[in-house]
């Protein structure tokens, strides 16, 4: 049966469809092409019920069958997607098939409910300013929407004021509660929402780090308080590798095990620390993956933040959205080996085929400098002295990497000089291994650094008797890239940011576009520092500020007050309600100069004129009042019912003022008589 | 089973005539009410509820995320929630609501109900008012930014008798439709529901008045000769009116016939068996209508109420209410 139209003109139902569309949009990228189109499809059949030109809706059988052959899809291409990723596209799905079969009220109650749970979900995957501000945009929408369901002949700009106050109103209340409400840790595990496009990974074949090397995605900022690390100083650790098949090096899964047990037995790795520090928190970006940065030796007291034996840190949870911690870092504590046996076995292994001219060339190298002083020397003269070149366009190297490197390229980025080295080393006898991170940093004035992806590093550490050192073979052959970053020790190859002409960290040249940026990374800044980041730490900070010590009666108190500040608040809001109702100025002084004739036994039945009154009341008042309240009354009675210039206007008003006043006076000195009757 | 399902009927019966009583108290009978908190009531709508759920689940998935964003939003939604609520209440309190004229009407048929709507201290009051009878689904849906006084509520009449119409159910959603406000206002007025009209043959008894001597005949008033002018009164047929002389000025005047066959009629209910009563007061009914319609003065015997001949709208809704509330006490049972 064909079913009416309620779509026809229906802005409730457009800004629902709007706010759909402008949501899948946004989504894009985790969401699967057919339901895209499925959404497209649903959207069109919309407006054009909107616009009427399609009078019917699609019958509830057409619908099902599609929602069965939908869920079939669904089921069999989004078995692979992951909890997260599958339950973001059922619900985008069960949303556009709701949307081609919106009918009652509970329809469209249902799906409003279901796009504000999707504005939740997409922010899960981003959190920028920008990305912040059009999702709030289509929740703002989506009120409006709701507002055009209750009143729907309302006129648009009105309906936007009147949500807007809504919005306002709301707005200080929930501050209010996001500051005060308790943070929870998370409460149970949630599902991963899948990897993010740039960042480090646990495996690195040399290359990989130079692609990474174009992205100018933000990593993390850190805030110091006190000293800032020179730029030789900003080694920020994020893996180690330790496991190398002659190609690719990974973090090795020994290591891996065996920190799974210790942090399952909540066994941190505490290694003794002193000297001076460096204090600073991270605000790291999302990465969905558990490690953190740190400058060697970095400790954390952050609740979520694990010390693995090599020196990482390492969330509990992923990094699903913006993540901040504060550390400190002894920057000139050695780092002495956790476990020596494990660590000397470990990073000492090296796969038994492949790179022959590597192997022959440092038994060589060896036999003539079999102390490993010299050993490391002899290789780093080695790549100072042929002509080593460092570049963002390495040759690919399919067979034997290490061999052609070394002795047939002989340019690379930084991870085939950390790969080359550490291998060289492994195969000297000395236990080596490559660490992957950060090196540099951007300060903005005195204010916060900020890391980007294209700082991205690959360093060699080695285990000498005193500990493990850090050796960084890219910084022989480039010294620019340690003291003025990569954009420079790049710069003759015009390579940085080669693939991403418009970004604006690629045009920092140009002054005013590089201010902009500059400004920019200063509101990322600190809307990932205030609002992304603020955790409960901040909170227990700010709580401490405001109540001096946590204790449980304090802080029932503090609860109670909160709950009473927003019943205030929502009581202020609604003042006018409250406030006796005040008339305009002529009827309050007609009104006055009635409940003064009330006082002297005069009183006006409510059925009376001002006019009939006033001749009433003057036979009974003594002749002075009588002439004022005759005056009053019939200035009030032209001044309400006579339309005249707001200049005349004011002048009645002050005349009406000036009578009250004399009557006021004539009433006090001669009272009235009453007529007899 | 059966008996579980009759306990749970009788229970709620109970209930709601429990429920009934205490409303009886809280909003007595009045001609004009002032919505305060007093008699409005307020509750999260379906949409509430889900809403709130929602809020819980965005709290969960912001929590479960450590993510900010996500905890701003759902308080946010929550603020609303809250925000809404007063507004709510404020909008839909301070309305008074008057009740008009209301019209009688005939059994199975509707009466209608005019309400004035005002607001308290010249506030504005915006958002849709949703009209109905207690207990029953939305009738009328009315817009409170550009009212239009009165307001009509259809009240269904089933049954002749004198009648107290129901409770009148008011709420409203605005603005976002979280929360629904709503009161059961009772008016205080009778309607007089007048029998069915029974299409019939007319029959009537001419009957001699006591001050009437037999055989004189009376001048009563017709429609066959002109007679002369006398000053229109309700409810005699807009083709009487002397148009010509209203034209000129004079008034209302209409035309007096007098007819000699015609006198007064009398109608009376007869003495029919009790099942019958229904349907003579029906056909009762329709011949009073009859006879006003065409101008014919007659009187209504019922046995135990009589009516004195006369004609005019006075006398048709005299005669009408007499039929209406005759024995309707045993009607209704």
């Amino acid at each position: 049966m064909p079913r009416l139209n309620p779509s026809a003109h229906n802005k409730a139902h457009l800004l629902l469809t709007l706010v759909l569309l402008c949501l899948t949009g946004s989504l894009y990228q985790p969401l699967q092409l057919w339901i895209l189109v499925l959404v497209l499809c649903s959207v069109a059949i919309r407006l054009s019920l909107y616009m009427n030109w399609q009078k019917h809706q699609i019958s509830l059988r057409t619908l099902n069958l599609l929602a069965i052959l939908s869920a079939i899809a669904l089921a069999y291409f989004g078995w692979q997607l992951g909890l997260l990723l599958g339950m973001l596209n059922l619900l985008v799905m069960a949303s556009s098939l709701k949307l081609m079969l919106l009918g009652s009220r509970r329809d469209y109650f249902q799906l409003v409910g279901v796009q504000f749970f999707l504005l939740g979900t997409g922010l899960v995957f981003q959190q920028n300013i920008a990305f912040s501000l059009f999702y709030a945009v289509l929740a703002l929408m989506l009120l409006l929407s709701l507002a055009f369901h209750i009143s729907p002949s309302t006129r648009f700009v009105t309906q936007l004021k009147r949500v807007g106050k809504l919005c306002l109103q709301a707005l200080p209340l929930s501050l209010l509660l996001f500051l005060v409400i308790p943070k929870l840790g998370p409460l149970w595990q949630m599902p991963n929402a899948g990897s993010s496009k740039s960042g480090l990974s646990e495996k690195v074949t040399p290359g990989d780090i130079a692609n990474l090397a174009r992205s100018a995605d933000l990593a993390f900022r850190a805030t110091f308080s006190g000293a800032v690390p020179k730029e030789g100083q900003r080694y920020w650790r994020a893996l180690v590798l330790e496991e190398f098949d002659g190609r690719s090096w990974q973090v090795h899964p020994y290591r891996s095990k065996f920190r799974e047990r210790m942090q399952s037995s909540r066994f941190s790795f505490a290694p003794p620390v002193a000297g001076p520090t460096f204090d600073y928190q991270i605000i790291a970006q999302p990465t969905q993956q558990k490690w953190l940065y740190g400058l060697d030796i970095a400790r954390s007291d952050a609740p979520l933040v694990y010390h693995s034996h090599d020196y990482q840190l390492i969330s509990q949870i992923p990094l699903q959205s913006t993540f901040s911690y504060q550390v400190r870092s002894y920057y000139n504590t050695p780092l002495v080996a956790a476990y020596p046996g494990i660590d000397d076995n470990i990073n000492l292994q090296v796969p038994k085929n492949g790179n022959p001219r590597t192997r022959e060339w440092a038994a060589k190298l060896l036999q003539e400098h079999p102390d490993p002083k010299d050993y490391i020397a002899a290789i780093e003269s080695y790549f100072t002295s042929n002509g080593f070149r460092y570049t963002l366009r390495p040759n690919p190297m399919p067979v034997d990497p290490v061999d052609q490197f070394l002795f047939d390229d002989r340019a690379g980025f930084c991870s085939h000089y950390a790969s080359a080295m550490t291998y060289l080393l492994r195969l000297g006898g000395i236990p080596a291994r490559m660490v992957t991170g950060y090196l540099g940093g951007e300060m903005r004035g005195e204010a916060y650094m900020s890391v980007h992806q294209y700082d991205a590093h690959a360093w060699v550490e080695w285990l000498s008797d005193t500990g493990w050192q850090r050796l960084d073979p890219t910084v022989l052959v480039s010294p620019m890239r340690l003291d003025f970053g990569l954009e420079q020790a790049v710069a003759y190859e015009n390579s940085f940011l080669a693939d991403a002409p418009f970004n604006l960290a690629a045009l920092k040249n140009i002054a005013w576009l590089n201010q902009v940026r500059l400004l920019l990374a200063d509101m990322d800044y600190y809307w990932s520092r205030m609002v992304l980041g603020f955790d409960r730490q901040n909170q227990q900070a700010l709580l401490r500020s405001i109540l001096g010590q946590l204790t449980p009666g304090r802080l029932a108190l503090f609860g109670l007050a909160v709950v009473a500040l927003i019943a205030l608040l929502l009581g202020l809001y609604q003042l006018k309600q409250w406030l006796p109702h005040r008339h305009a100025p002529a009827t309050r002084y007609y009104q006055k100069a009635l409940t003064m004739l009330a006082a002297q036994g005069i009183e006006r039945p409510e059925w009376q004129g001002p006019q009939d009154f006033s001749e009433v009341a003057t036979a009974q008042l003594s002749p002075q009042a009588a002439v004022y309240f005759k005056q009053l009354s019939a200035l009030y009675s032209s001044h309400q019912y006579r339309p005249a210039s707001a200049q005349a206007q004011k002048q009645s008003l002050q005349k009406m003022r000036l009578l009250l006043k004399r009557l006021k006076k004539a009433l006090r000195t001669a009272p009235s008589f009453r007529q007899q009757p | 089973m059966k008996q579980s399902v009759l306990g749970k009927s009788l229970r709620s019966r109970w209930l709601q005539r429990y429920f009934d009583s205490w409303l009886q108290q809280r909003i007595p009978r009045n001609r004009m009410f002032r919505l305060d908190l007093n008699n409005v009531f307020i509750f999260p709508s379906r949409f509430g509820w889900l809403f709130t759920a929602l809020c819980l689940c965005l709290f969960l998935l912001g929590t479960n995320y450590q993510n900010n964003l996500i905890l701003l939003l759902s308080f946010f939604l929550l603020s609303l929630f809250l925000v809404s609520l007063m507004v709510t209440y404020f909008n839909f309190a301070g309305l008074e609501i008057q009740q008009g004229k209301v019209g009688n009407s005939f059994a199975g048929d509707s009466a209608c109900l005019p309400l004035w709507i005002t607001a308290e201290k010249e506030q504005k009051k915006f958002g849709r008012l949703h009209l109905s009878l207690y207990g029953e689904p939305v009738q009328t849906s009315v817009d409170l930014d550009g009212l239009n006084n009165p307001v009509e509520v259809e009240i269904p009449t089933p049954a002749r008798g004198r009648f107290r119409p129901p409770r009148i159910t008011l709420c409203s959603y605005y603005p976002l439709g979280l929360f629904r406000c709503w009161t059961h206002l009772s008016f205080d007025c009778e309607l007089i529901v007048y029998p069915t009209p029974l299409p019939c043959p007319l029959s009537v008894e001419n009957r001699k008045s006591p001050g009437e001597s037999e055989g004189q005949l009376a001048q009563e008033d017709g429609y066959d000769n002109f007679d002369s002018l006398t000053e229109y009164r309700l409810g005699q047929p807009l083709y009487h009116v002397a148009w010509k002389q209203v034209a000129k000025g004079q008034g209302m005047v209409s035309k007096k016939f007098s007819s000699n066959s015609q006198r007064a009629v009398w109608l009376s209910l007869g003495h029919g068996a009790k099942a019958e009563l229904e349907k003579r007061l029906s056909q009762l009914c329709f011949m009073v209508l009859e006879l006003s319609a065409i101008g014919q003065t007659f009187g209504l015997d019922l046995g135990s109420v009589i009516i004195e001949p006369d004609s005019g709208n006075a006398h048709q809704q005299a005669c009408l209410t007499a039929l209406a509330v005759f024995e309707s006490d045993h009607a209704q049972a």
